[in-house]
């Protein structure tokens, strides 16, 4: 039952995405997408509504240090043991549909993922919203030593499905809000199968080349998706930094309370509250190649 | 990464230029509004080479080995705005091409608006 809610709900979204694109395709002559809502397709540990033009080819290095607990003993957590690094690769396939793959250091994940940005915000307010959908499927890379007796490959799996919904309101100010839908097929003690997340992030450019950014991740406490008792809801993810962006560059440097950098990750698994001592600086920075 | 010294560098030579670029109209010549766009594709695009004021001097511009000539020369500012689109978004040799990265023609033109403001 549950399977046949969230494949309805994937279809409409589809279809009323497709719908609107094909009314706006006439229009869009005249009425062209906003510039640049956002500098690159990574807000942060999360993912923008921009898709680059195609044949783009982008490279994202995004890493997370320790906490910054211990000072200046491990230097705010940058010589920490226990940092995490994920290295991806994304390709713009068609317009506005984008492909990619990366790999993350914790678990040794490989994920593949698509994006595509149904809708795009236009200029004069015919569409005043720019709508994206993200998902990925992750595979766990470690050892199959490292799972239970009972192994099959499935267990490997993870996936994660986002709607994504953008507004730029002015040349300084963009937001988003998303929903999404994480899934582990095997899990640690103490950890939810399934989580409904909430997202909100934004930034405001502060300079040509700089910008405040943040971001805020809110796993859903809902019971009927995954009634598991005396376990602890994931924590929320914050995270605010700042962007510097260039012509094929974007640099954005910052401190959030999550060590993960796929989204199921930082959703399912993030039991660290939104405390000081549980901040860790990271950075994600892309690179970008026309073809 | 080897530095040229300005002694070292050469002039690029005379542009060759399609006769469709020198006869090109810039149809948002008077679009003031365009001004902001433009500075700020500017500052994104152009600026780690031209220089913040368009000398040829950004921090880049040290390991070019062609001479970046000013915007604000007489010699630069004296070319139609069509030879100028040729040359700042078609580009040649370490000047890159922009047809990607400012796919919009309203927005190659506001940058070139932003050039003629650099005297």
């Amino acid at each position: 039952m549950r399977k046949n809610i969230f494949t309805l709900s994937f279809l409409l979204v589809f279809a009323f995405g497709s719908v609107l694109a094909q009314e706006t395709e006439t229009e869009k002559v005249i009425d062209k997408p906003v510039r640049s809502p956002f500098e690159s397709g990574f807000l942060i540990d999360n993912q923008t509504t921009v898709i680059h033009p195609v044949n783009t080819l982008e490279f994202a290095i995004q890493h997370k240090f320790g906490t910054v607990e211990n000072g200046h003993s491990d230097l705010w957590g940058l010589y920490a043991s226990g940092a995490n690094i994920r290295l991806g690769l994304s390709y713009v396939v068609a317009n506005n549909v984008q492909v990619g793959i990366g790999v993350t250091k914790r678990n040794m994940t490989t994920d593949f993922n698509a994006k595509w940005t149904i809708l795009e915000q236009t200029r004069n307010n015919t569409v005043p919203l720019a709508l994206a959908l993200y998902g990925n499927i992750a595979i766990d890379g470690r050892d199959k030593d490292q799972f239970h007796e009972d192994f099959k490959s499935s267990n490997r799996l993870s996936s994660y499905a986002q709607v994504i919904v953008g507004r730029k309101f002015s040349d300084a100010i963009s937001l988003q809000t998303g929903v999404s839908f994480s899934h582990y097929n095997l899990i640690e003690m103490g950890n939810y199968h399934d989580k409904v997340a909430l997202h909100f992030n934004g930034r405001f450019k502060v300079s040509p080349q700089g910008s405040i950014i943040f971001n805020f991740d809110a796993p859903l406490d809902l019971d009927y998706l995954d009634s598991a008792e005396n376990y602890d809801n994931p924590k929320p993810n914050l995270s605010f930094g700042y962007e510097i962006s260039t012509s094929t560059h974007a640099f954005q440097i910052y401190m959030g309370n999550s060590s993960g950098l796929i989204q199921q990750d930082i959703i399912v698994n993030n039991h660290s509250k939104i405390d000081m001592d549980n901040f860790m600086i990271g950075f994600t920075i892309t690179r970008l190649w026309n073809f | 990464m080897a530095f040229a010294l300005p002694q070292d560098k050469k002039m690029g030579g005379p542009w060759e230029i399609p006769a469709k670029y020198k006869s090109m109209k810039n149809t948002f010549k008077d679009d003031a509004s365009l001004l902001k766009v433009g500075k700020m594709l500017y500052t994104k695009h152009c600026k780690s080479c031209h220089g913040s004021k368009g000398e040829g001097d950004g921090p880049k511009a040290r390991s070019m080995k062609t001479a970046i000539p000013p915007f604000n020369s007489d010699k630069f500012q004296a070319q139609s705005d069509g030879v100028i689109y040729y040359q700042s978004i078609i580009g040649r040799d370490e000047m890159p091409n922009y047809e990607k990265k400012i796919a919009d023609d309203e927005d190659r033109w506001a940058l070139i608006n932003y050039l003629r403001t650099l005297k």
